[in-house]
């Protein structure tokens, strides 16, 4: 009897949780530990190792005696890194925060089937396909006068045309991203204003709260993880995406974040040359960013909820 | 404080005003801000429909914006002046019909479905740009079309049905690891497969799937699966246990349970994972080029990438035309189910 | 405040009608309870006298003027939610504020309110407490206190204490009672709970279906129905309802024929009888009974008679009577009440003659 439970407990989790363990240690944990070893070796264009060095790491630190931590960055990982600084923290605070927090107050305002039109409206970059919204992008921003940026800008501000790709890349590619990154922010904290009970906005009007009196008091107070979760999740997020970056701006230096850095020296179709090792390298240094975020997000979590008891024992 | 009937009639007229203040800076700031979101949209659609040859054209898009914008904002103020449903859903017909006659007057002549024969015509494109640029053979749309779906369906076939069967488990069944295993996969729902990507493409090569359309497949399937097991498990966290139990004494197994009893009533969790599912595998781009070695597969997301790289100077018709083409079903399976989209809620997360 | 008043008020919610056309004109200092099941359309009433909901159409007024427009925070009521809705990341003291915050209320007499009203609730040893860290009893008596500071013109109570527990529903009812007297607020109760409503109410409305059915005192709901529904919602154990026909002076119900007087129209009739009324003797309406039920300090007895299923009390603590045994019910025929089954209306000026 005991041996007959035993094995249907043993069947069961074969059934319900091997296919996602094999798909999650084959093509997750797997190439995580990949990476630990690839970015110690040599390993480029035919994908062979010959020997394991720190060779590519010495392509991204540079000791150096005269600085304060005894050693430098390279310029081009160093401009990598500033880029990835100055796009994170732009994209995240502008509009994965600040617009997504806006969105999500303005559209729950409204009565439902406006803040429901806005919303749906903020959701198509997510929506459409990337290579799209990219090529969407292209157009818009066309340095000549067919853009149609610069159409805006010459028949209604009467200025222009300007050539973006050349003067503020960056903005470029903030603003497409941050697109993107309001919407998703716009999702989670609607659903968690949503979560709010009706009787506390009730209760608030009648004692006498205003909008803003009520936004500050009633909704700020219960966003505060979800903000949290969007600030940490997304800045892991946006430092690793290259997607966008590489579909609108190309392989351009002037946005050269890691992830793009990473990515356009090994893979990147037609331009990538396959220095595996150099990528792994840039990859393990995120990898390290990303287990902090992970840490970061094990205190956000509500564990005891997470991992609350099943209530039926038997199998 | 005794009020007066004067004092009430001051203080009435003041709530409208305010009311009709707010509600009109809501809507301007929201209107303002979702244009630039919403414009190049609507111009690449309608490019796709009326450009001839050579450039972009957007007289066309500013003479239909010239009607459609009105009518917009007349529907608006039908909706709020109206409650009744049947006089909305008039008003809204006498707009639409006055759209449509403001099109066919301002900018009828100028439509066509001439950008749309790459649809039947296989070699279109090699005609377009001329046979002598690098890059292989163009194939006809329909076999990057078909091999999406077969990309996007197949993934998301195999992420629904693990996210749906592991979100269960981890939900309902008391196992040895329960708790380690959800710890690990909080902290591997941090790794997206983009930072992954190069010793990804290393495990594929490894295994010897490059150039085959399994390659990204198999990729697709983990992409978000941590984030949809945890979607999945909260939908199961929030089926009463007493169905299940009164299912176990009713004699069924827990797997029969799981089944009949279960299953049907975390049917908006899996239909709306699976929506989520299939727009990121058919709108998937970097894996699919990162795993094959020259053009050994055709996706609609290359088609395009390449259409656009290859024929933009010549004909953007074709190129917005494909487009809107490619982000149809996306768009459509969005709108259809949006109101599922909704009840996701973050898995988790203290609140 | 003199007067509020609703005129030919109704909401719907598309298609459903929540309320229908309803009027009403409250006095004073009253408390008058909203009595009706689930869904009858109660709490909407309150919420749109709270100016939370705004209504299709009709007037609601204060002082005879029409405020339908008038924003919460100007109209001066007082809510207590069945949930309570205290906020939850302020503590027991800064709920109390909140409604101060918006008054212009300095901070020493905001602060000496709050200790004023906090006194009156007794939750004076609470003030520093999260809401988390309160029983439910606590958390009631705060919010009643946060509903009260900004000394409302009219408080409305959402079904208070029907999360309470059954003893301390007892106390809070008398609390509720006793504060209200204290305040001379005008005060609307809204309950299911027809006990809730009597005890405390001076008068109440009887809802269903968004309509009024019937405002009147306790006592009058329960001796003069105007309704077969007030009739049937109010007293416990239910009402007996028979169906029957008039039929020139005699009133035909089941295989028995009951002579009638008074201005009798043939039609058919529901005659109701409360179970209280009812008691036996040696002559009278034979019956036998099929049912005992103990309910501590008497006992509801189920008996068949020729008329139809009657139920009756009696105020013994054992069942002095057997299953099947052989009775005979007796009644004033006085207390027999005649309604219309067509319209639920009650037929005046129809009296049975003799009960048997």
């Amino acid at each position: 009897m005991m041996h007959k439970q035993r094995q249907r407990q043993a069947v069961n989790a074969l059934i319900f949780l091997g296919p996602a363990c094999i798909f999650l240690l084959v093509l997750l944990v797997a190439p995580i530990i990949v990476d630990l070893v690839v970015a110690f070796t040599d390993m480029a264009q035919t994908v062979r190792v010959s020997e394991f060095s720190n060779e590519q790491f010495r392509k991204i630190i540079r000791p150096n005696e005269d600085t304060w931590l005894g050693f430098e960055l390279r310029g081009s990982f160093y401009r990598a890194l500033a880029k990835t600084a100055i796009f994170v923290v732009f994209t995240l605070t502008i509009f994965n925060v600040t617009f997504g927090l806006l969105l999500a107050l303005t559209t729950t305002a409204l009565p439902d089937w406006l803040g429901g039109t806005f919303r749906a409206i903020w959701l198509l970059p997510r929506m459409s396909p990337s290579v799209v919204y990219a090529l969407l992008w292209i157009w818009v921003i066309d340095p000549t006068e067919r853009g149609l940026l610069n159409q805006v800008l010459i028949n209604v501000f009467g200025f222009g045309p300007i050539n973006l790709f050349i003067d503020h890349p960056m903005a470029i590619i903030v603003v497409a991203n941050g697109f993107i990154g309001a919407s998703i922010g716009m999702l989670i904290l609607t659903s968690a204003i949503r979560s709010i009970p009706q009787h506390l906005f009730f209760a608030a009007r009648a004692d006498g709260a205003g909008p803003l009196s009520i936004v500050r008091h009633i909704i700020l107070p219960t966003l505060r993880w979800p903000l949290s979760y969007i600030t940490v999740f997304q800045s892991l997020a946006l430092m690793v995406s290259f997607e966008y970056i590489f579909l609108i701006m190309g392989p351009a230096r002037s946005t050269m974040t890691m992830a793009m850095l990473a990515y356009t020296k090994t893979l990147a179709p037609q331009i990538g040359s396959g220095q595996y090792a150099y990528g792994a390298a840039i990859t393990l240094i995120l990898i390290i960013i990303g287990v902090i975020v992970a840490l970061l997000l094990y205190r956000l979590t509500n564990m005891k909820r997470l991992l609350a008891k099943p209530r039926i024992e038997v199998h | 404080m005794a009020l007066t009937q004067r004092d009430w009639n001051v203080l009435a007229r003041r709530s409208r005003n305010i009311r009709h203040v707010q509600m009109g800076l809501l809507v301007g700031f929201l209107t303002i801000v979702s244009i630039p979101v919403v414009l190049p949209f609507f111009w690449v659609f309608v490019i796709s429909f009326s450009a001839r040859t050579g450039g972009v054209e957007s007289a066309v898009l500013w003479r239909a914006c010239g009607v459609l914008v009105p009518a917009v904002v007349a529907y608006v103020v039908v909706h709020l002046t109206f409650d009744s449903i049947r006089k909305r859903l008039f008003g809204a017909a006498v707009l639409i019909l006055l759209v449509m006659i403001g099109l066919i007057v301002t900018v009828g002549k100028d439509l066509h479905l001439h950008n749309y024969r790459f649809l039947a015509n296989a070699n279109l494109i090699e005609d377009l740009r001329g046979a002598a640029t690098a890059g292989g053979q163009f194939p006809w749309v329909w076999e990057a079309f078909v091999n999406s779906l077969l990309v996007a369906a197949s993934s998301t076939l195999f992420k629904v049905s693990i996210a749906t069967v592991c979100g269960y488990y981890l939900s309902r069944f008391a196992f040895y690891g329960r708790s380690a295993f959800l710890q690990t996969l909080l902290i591997l729902e941090v790794f997206h497969p983009w930072m992954l990507t190069i010793p990804i493409f290393l495990v594929i090569y490894w295994i010897g799937l490059l150039n085959n359309l399994a390659g990204p497949i198999l990729v697709l399937t983990v992409i978000d699966l941590p984030f949809f097991i945890f979607i999945m498990k909260g939908f199961f966290d929030a089926v009463p246990w007493d169905i299940e139990m009164s299912a176990m004494t009713d004699g069924a197994s827990r797997r029969q349970a799981f089944r009949h009893v279960v299953l049907p009533q975390v049917w908006a969790g899996i239909i709306a994972i699976s929506v989520l599912g299939f727009i990121r595998g058919w709108e998937e781009y970097v894996f699919v080029t990162a795993l094959r070695t020259g053009n050994s597969y055709w996706v609609m997301s290359t088609y395009l990438y390449y259409v656009a790289d290859d024929v933009m100077g010549v004909d953007y018709g074709v190129v917005a035309a494909v487009s809107v083409f490619y982000m149809a079903p996306s768009l459509l399976l969005y709108m259809f189910l949006q109101r599922n989209l909704t009840q996701l809620t973050l898995g988790g997360i203290k609140g | 405040m003199a007067s509020i008043e609703l005129r030919h008020v109704s909401k719907h919610w598309g298609p459903t009608i929540a309320v229908d056309r309803m009027n009403l004109t409250l006095e004073d200092g009253e408390f008058v309870a909203i009595l009706g099941p689930s869904g009858c359309g109660k709490s909407t009433t309150l919420f749109l006298l709270a100016g939370i909901y705004a209504p299709t159409e009709g007037d609601i007024c204060f002082e005879g003027a029409r405020i339908n427009d008038v924003e919460p925070r100007d109209r001066n009521v007082g809510i207590v939610f069945q949930s309570y809705a205290l906020y939850p990341n302020m503590t027991v003291l800064k709920n109390l504020l909140f409604p101060l915050r918006f008054k212009n209320t300095s901070n020493e007499d905001a602060h000496a309110r709050a200790m004023e009203i906090a006194e009156l609730v007794q939750i004076e040893d609470l003030l520093e407490r999260e809401p988390s860290q309160l029983s439910g009893g606590q958390q009631q008596r705060v919010a009643l206190a946060r509903a009260l500071i900004k000394k409302p013109n009219l408080l409305l109570l959402d079904e208070p204490l029907s999360n309470l527990d059954a003893t301390l529903r007892l106390t809070m009812r008398s609390e509720i009672k006793r504060i209200q007297r204290e305040l001379a607020v005008t005060t609307i109760l809204v309950t299911h709970d027809q006990v809730e409503a009597t005890t405390m109410a001076d008068r109440i409305i009887c809802m269903k279906d968004g309509q009024i059915e019937q405002v009147d005192t306790a006592e009058n709901l329960y001796r003069r129905p105007d309704r077969i529904f007030v009739a049937s919602f109010v007293g416990s154990p239910p009402i007996n309802l028979v169906q029957g026909r008039i039929d020139k002076t005699m009133l035909v119900a089941g295989q028995r024929r009951l002579p009638v007087s008074g201005n009798t129209v043939s039609t058919n009739v529901t005659i109701g009888l409360r179970p209280e009324l009812i008691s036996t003797g040696e002559q009278g309406l034979p019956a036998s009974i099929v049912n005992i039920e103990p309910m501590g300090r008497e006992i509801l007895y189920a008996a068949q008679s020729e008329i139809g299923l009657l139920r009756f009390l009696e105020a013994t603590p054992q069942p002095r009577l057997a299953l099947e045994e052989h009775v005979h019910l007796k009644a004033d025929p006085g207390d027999v009440l005649f309604f219309d089954t067509g319209s639920g209306q009650r037929i005046e000026g129809v009296r049975l003659d003799a009960f048997s």
